[in-house]
Formats: C-alpha cells, sequence, structure tokens
C-alpha cells in the first residue's frame, strides 16, 4: 500500500467517525421517540385531568341546586350558576383532545345528552321551588330520575378513564422497548469505535512514530554535534522517507561544513565552501566566516609582525625609560641638594634684604642732605659763572693790545729791511770808491749786522706775539666754552638737583621695597623649606617610578616574547 | 796696535786738521759778490757791475715783451727794464710782493733790474773754488752760469747776460 501518511491517517479518523455518526443517529431517533411518548402520557394525563374536572363541576352544580332547594336562598344558588360555563369549556377541551380518538369520541357523544338531561332536570327544580314550594321540588327530585343520569354520567367517564389507562400503558411499553435499543447501539458503537481507533493508532504510530522517533535520534545526535549517524530508515515514497532523505542530505552538507571547519581548525584557511542555495544561512555564514578568517587571520599576521617589532621598540623605549627613570632620579637627588643649597641661600638672602632695607633707610637720609648740596652747588655755579664772564673781558682787551704790538712789530720790521738795504748799497757804494771806501764798508757792514739783529729781534717778539696771540684766542675760546660749560654745568646742576631729589623719592620707595623685600624674602624661606619637603617627596616618588619602570621593563619583556610566540602562531596559518 | 789705540789715533789725527788755520786766500784772487736769494736757492754777482738795491716799487708792467721782462720801473728819474731771472732757471713763481728787491746792474751802456726774492749781502768768493757748471745744466742756463762755489752758491756771469742779444726787444706793433 502506497499510502501516504495524511491519508492514513484520515482512513483512521473517518472510520471512527462513521460509527459516530451512526451510533448519533441512532440515538437521535431514540430521544425523538421518547419525545413522542412523553407526549403522549402527557395527553392522557390532560385528558383525565379534565374528565375528573368536568365530573367536580356537575357535581358543583348538583351542589348548589340542592342547596337552594333545600334554603330557597338565592346565594346558595351561586355554584350552579358557576358551573354551568365550566361544564360547557369542559365540553368543548374534551373534544378537541380526543380528536384523534374514534373510541373516546363515540364515548363523548354518549356523554353530551346526559349531561344535558341532568342540567334539564336541574333547571326544573330549581324552577318549581322558585315558583312553588320545597315539598314540590322535593317530590321531583324524590323521583331519583337526576340520580340515575348522574349515575350514568360517572359511569360514562370511569369507562373513558379507563380506555385512556390502556393506551397510556401501551404506550409507555413501547418507550422502554425502544430506550434500551438504542442504549445497546450507543454502547456497542462506541465500543467498536474504540477498538478501531486503537488499531489505527497502532498502525499510524508504528508506521510514523518509529521512524519518526529514530529520526529525532539522528537530529539529537546532530544537535550534541555527532554528523557521523545515517539515518537507517528503508527508503520510502511517503513524507517520512522524504524527511529521512532529508536528513542525509542535511547530515551531508553538515560534514561538509564539518570538515571544512576541521582543515580550518588544523590551520588550513585555503577552504572554500560553496554555499547550497541563496538562502543557506549556514553555508554563506560559514563563506563568509572563512573570507572574515582569512582576512582577520591575515590582519593578525601582520598584527602579529607589527606587535612583534612594536614590542621591541616598547622593550628598547622601557630600557631607556628605566634608565631615564634612574637618571631622573640621580637628578632629583642633585636637585634636593641644590634646593638645600638655594633654601640656605634664601635664608642668607632674607638677612640680606633686613640689612638692605637698614641700608636704605640710611641712604634715603643721606639722599635729603643731597638734595641741600646741590642747591648749594647750584649757588656756587652761578658765581663762578660771573666771574668768567670776568675773565672774558679781560682777555677780548689782551687780544686787541696783542694787535696793536704787532702793528709796532711790523713797522720795526721795515725799519730793519730799509736799514739792510741801504747798509748793502752802502757797501756798494764804499766798494766803488776803492781804497778810500774801504772804511765807510767797514760802517756799512756794522749797519747790516745791527740791522740784521734788529730784524732778528723782531721775529722773536713776533714769533712770541704769535705764541701770546694763539695763546689769547685759545684762552678766549676756552673762556667761552668755560661759560658755555658753567652755563651747561648750572643747568646740569639743577637737573641734577632735581635728580637727587627724584633719587631720593626713590630711595625712599626703595627702603620700602626693601622692607617689603625682607618681608618677601621671609616668605620665600619658609616657600624654599615646603619645597624642599616636596623635593623629598619627589626623591622618594622618583625611587618608586624607577622601580616602576624596571616592571614596566619586565613587562615589556614578557609582551616582546608574547610577541614572538603570536608570531609563530601566526605563521602556522596558511592562508 | 789694538783698534782702541788706532781708533783714538784717528781721532786725533782728524781734530788737528780741523783746528788748522786755513791761510788767507790772496787779494787778486777775492771775488767780491752779492749774495741774493731766487726761491730756494742763493745766486750771486760780481759786485762790480751793482749800481745800487732798491725795494720794488711802481713797477709797471710792459704789455708785448717777452715774458722775462716784468716791466718797468723809475730809479730816479731813469726808467729801467726789470728781468725775471727765475723764468730762465725755471724757479716756481711766488707772485709779486714789497719784499722783493730790485738789483740795479750796469754793463756795456746798458742798465736793468734783476729781480730777487731776498738780498743776503756782500761777500768774497775765493777764484779758484769756483767749480765749473754742471752738466745736467744745458742752454741758456749753461750760457749764463760762472760757477758753483763749495757753499752751492750759484754764481751769475752779468756780462753775459748784459751782452745776450736775446735780451734785446725790437718788437714792432703793426697796424
Amino acid at each position: 500500500m502506497k499510502w501516504n501518511v495524511g491519508t492514513k491517517i484520515g482512513v483512521g479518523f473517518g472510520i471512527v467517525l462513521t460509527i459516530f455518526v451512526i451510533v448519533g443517529a441512532v440515538s437521535y431517533r431514540s430521544v425523538v421517540r421518547q419525545t413522542e411518548t412523553a407526549g403522549a402520557v402527557t395527553h392522557s394525563y390532560a385528558v383525565e385531568n379534565a374528565l375528573t374536572e368536568l365530573l367536580a363541576a356537575l357535581q358543583d352544580a348538583e351542589t348548589g341546586q340542592r342547596g337552594y332547594l333545600i334554603t330557597g336562598a338565592d346565594s346558595y344558588l351561586e355554584p350552579y350558576t358557576n358551573a354551568l360555563p365550566e361544564i360547557e369549556q369542559h365540553r368543548r377541551e374534551l373534544s378537541s383532545l380526543l380528536a384523534d380518538n374514534p373510541e373516546q369520541l363515540a364515548h363523548l357523544d354518549a356523554l353530551g345528552p346526559l349531561i344535558t338531561q341532568k342540567l334539564t332536570e336541574l333547571q326544573q327544580t330549581i324552577d318549581i321551588r322558585r315558583s312553588k314550594d320545597f315539598a314540590s321540588a322535593q317530590a321531583v327530585v324524590l323521583t331519583g330520575a337526576g340520580k340515575n343520569t348522574m349515575d350514568s354520567i360517572r359511569g360514562v367517564l370511569q369507562e373513558m378513564r379507563a380506555a385512556q389507562e390502556r393506551t397510556l400503558r401501551v404506550r409507555t411499553a413501547a418507550r422502554e422497548l425502544d430506550a434500551r435499543d438504542t442504549t445497546s447501539a450507543i454502547l456497542l458503537g462506541t465500543l467498536l469505535a474504540v477498538i478501531i481507533a486503537a488499531i489505527a493508532g497502532v498502525i499510524i504510530t508504528r508506521d510514523i512514530a518509529v521512524p519518526l522517533r529514530s529520526l529525532t535520534g539522528v537530529a539529537e545526535r546532530i544537535t550534541v554535534g555527532d554528523l557521523t549517524v545515517g539515518t537507517k530508515v528503508k527508503p520510502r515514497g511517503d513524507e517520512i522517507g522524504l524527511l529521512a532523505l532529508a536528513f542525509e542530505r542535511m547530515g551531508h552538507s553538515l560534514r561538509t561544513l564539518a570538515d571544512g571547519a576541521e582543515r580550518i581548525a588544523a590551520g588550513d584557511l585555503r577552504v572554500t565552501v560553496q554555499p547550497q542555495s541563496p538562502n543557506d544561512q549556514l553555508g554563506n555564514s560559514f563563506a563568509r566566516m572563512t573570507d572574515n578568517l582569512r582576512r582577520q587571520i591575515g590582519g593578525m599576521v601582520e598584527a602579529a609582525a607589527v606587535l612583534g617589532s612594536a614590542s621591541s621598540q616598547i622593550v628598547a623605549s622601557s630600557t631607556q625609560l628605566a634608565s631615564g627613570a634612574s637618571e631622573s632620579a640621580a637628578a632629583v637627588t642633585e636637585t634636593t641638594a641644590t634646593v638645600e643649597e638655594v633654601r640656605q641661600t634664601a635664608h642668607l638672602a632674607s638677612q640680606k634684604a633686613r640689612v638692605v632695607a637698614d641700608t636704605a633707610q640710611k641712604s634715603a637720609q643721606i639722599a635729603q642732605s643731597g638734595r641741600k648740596s646741590a642747591a648749594d652747588v647750584v649757588s656756587g655755579m652761578e658765581r663762578i659763572r660771573t666771574q668768567m664772564e670776568a675773565i672774558a673781558e679781560s682777555m677780548v682787551r689782551l687780544s686787541e693790545q696783542g694787535q696793536t704790538i704787532g702793528q709796532i712789530i711790523a713797522t720795526v720790521e721795515d725799519l730793519a729791511s730799509q736799514s739792510t738795504l741801504l747798509a748793502v748799497n752802502a757797501a756798494i757804494e764804499a766798494a766803488k770808491a776803492g781804497e778810500q771806501g774801504k772804511g765807510f764798508g767797514v760802517v756799512a757792514q756794522e749797519v747790516k749786522s745791527l740791522a740784521e739783529q734788529s730784524r732778528q729781534a723782531t721775529d722773536r717778539v713776533r714769533t712770541i706775539l704769535g705764541d701770546i696771540q694763539k695763546a689769547t684766542t685759545a684762552a678766549a675760546m676756552a673762556t667761552e666754552q668755560g661759560g658755555k660749560a658753567v652755563e651747561a654745568g648750572a643747568r646740569h646742576t639743577e637737573t641734577a638737583g632735581e635728580s637727587i631729589g627724584t633719587l631720593a623719592a626713590s630711595v625712599n620707595e626703595a627702603a620700602q621695597a626693601a622692607t617689603q623685600i625682607a618681608a618677601s624674602s621671609q616668605q620665600q624661606l619658609v616657600g624654599m623649606d615646603q619645597v624642599a619637603v616636596a623635593m623629598e617627596n619627589i626623591k622618594v616618588t622618583g625611587a618608586q617610578n624607577m622601580a616602576s619602570a624596571r616592571q614596566l621593563e619586565n613587562a615589556a619583556r614578557n609582551i616582546n616574547e608574547l610577541g614572538q610566540r603570536l608570531k609563530q602562531l601566526a605563521d602556522a596559518y596558511r592562508i | 796696535m789694538t783698534d782702541g789705540s788706532r781708533a783714538r789715533q784717528i781721532l786725533r789725527d782728524r781734530a788737528q786738521a780741523l783746528a788748522r788755520v786755513p791761510p788767507p786766500p790772496a787779494a787778486d784772487t777775492i771775488l767780491e759778490v752779492l749774495e741774493f736769494g731766487l726761491a730756494s736757492e742763493r745766486y750771486a754777482i760780481e759786485q762790480r757791475y751793482v749800481q745800487e738795491v732798491q725795494p720794488l716799487r711802481e713797477l709797471t708792467p710792459l704789455p708785448g715783451t717777452p715774458a722775462f721782462i716784468l716791466g718797468i720801473v723809475n730809479v730816479r728819474g731813469r726808467i729801467v727794464p726789470v728781468l725775471d731771472l727765475k723764468k730762465f732757471f725755471e724757479l716756481p713763481e711766488r707772485g709779486l710782493t714789497d719784499l722783493h728787491r730790485t738789483i740795479i746792474v750796469r754793463g756795456h751802456d746798458l742798465e736793468i733790474g734783476l729781480l730777487a726774492d731776498v738780498i743776503i749781502g756782500i761777500s768774497g768768493v775765493a777764484v779758484e773754488s769756483l767749480q765749473p757748471s754742471l752738466p745736467t745744466l744745458t742752454g741758456i742756463r749753461a750760457d749764463y752760469l760762472r760757477g758753483v762755489t763749495g757753499r752751492r752758491l750759484v754764481v751769475l756771469a752779468v756780462e753775459r747776460i748784459l751782452s745776450d742779444p736775446k735780451i734785446i726787444v725790437h718788437e714792432e706793433v703793426e697796424g
């Protein structure tokens, strides 16, 4: 049978469903019959009830007639008047209830004249009592006609009730039989359905659940990562077979991926995985993963190389850092010593500043006296200027007299020259005179030598006069310059006086500043103490830094070894 | 003989040579000359040609005369031309002042004035001490020169200057 699983399940459930439909139909028919029987029973009870009430109404009418007959009061006639419409109503009710029963209709037809007769008898007696007296009425009653009629009515009613009870009994028996049949049908049908459902369940379970469980086991093992198993399901054409084939393909695909993963795990990144379909998430992810791994491992290889070189540099740097920290520590030690010296220097500076402040106070007093001296100098310069002017006038007069002397000298020189010439001419004349003129020639020679001597004298006088004139001119210029110098000196002296005044103010300020400097240097001394303490702390910190640098150096060496190992690991990958 | 005694001998000889009085020159060998200065050099002429010495006054320049004729002066009514010897001896000019002198000389019926910067005076020169002219002096300077003494006194031959036809100016201005 090449049924698929859906057909099998459909057939099983269809059989069970058919059985339940049959059982339901039987039950429905039985219920309908029960309902019909219950309606017949109710009908029978209604008929009996109507019969009883009809009899009761007749008895009420008779009771009212008798009360009136006895008392003659109209108040006792009320049950009679009330009973008349009721009797008519019950007769119509019975005729409608018994329309489908010919036997009972015959009884009802027989009952009608009897009731009319009875009611007529009652009306006659009442009319007699009203028109005549009690005795007349009593006589009518004593005839017994009314009583006979009443007994007939009772007999008919009794027969009708009996007939109705028979009909009820027949119907009740049929209902009970029918209920029994229905119960049997339900029990049998349900039992059959259960059996068939059990059989179908067993068959379907064996045919579907066992292979499914096997496949579930395979899936469980795949879930825990065991890809070596097969499905062990016989080739089938149904969904189970297809599922098994799909499991086989899935396992194959997963094994392919696992092989690839194994090669990747072994470090061979040259694996290429072709995705089974565009929607192959795992395949695509695997392909991307291998791509990413290739890139990342490539990057990691480069990074490892970079890390190796960088860690080497870090080692070198940290070594330098360590040596630098040692040098820094040494430098800090020197600095500490220097700070100590500076502190002592600051101490000295503080003392000196105090001395300077005192000195500045004295300087301020000296500057005050200097201002007075400057004023004296100004007046002295004024006196010098007056005397310089007098000297200048004297020099001018001296120069004029020198020029007069020069004119006199020129005159003397001219005389000497003419005397020389005269002497020469005299000598010539003497030579012309011959022997007689020889004595005259000697005189001429003497005159000439005199003229020569006077000329030499005037030369010397002129030389001396020239020197005197030069000296006079120089003295005049010197005097003029002296006057100017004195004026300039006076101005400078005034300026100097002002400067000394300014200087006195400055010295005052300097004195105040020196006082402030003394205070400041005291604070500086305190600050230098703090600096010395801080330098001590820095020294301790420097020692710690040095130890840290050593540790850092060791750490960098470890990092370097790590980088080398990482590089070896990265080299193990084949990209 | 040691060096010291030899040096003393030399010094003694020199002292004796200097202490010796030179013999007085003979009267006919003494040449009376008038010394004068031209520029920075000293010149002299024989006294017998000299008439007198005058200060240079009222010099009147003459147009149309050679360059060595400075002009003419009035000497006691006589018109005397003045020669500038510096032109002959190519000495630097200094311009004329009142201090220049004119030496009036006469010879061969010719009276001229020689310009002198300064007059030094009359002195005697030994004839044998006169040395001939320097070979570098040529032309007119060699002609006018009589000799040079040991004291670098240049003695001029006045008679040659006066007899030189070149100094006779004879020039007519045409027109």
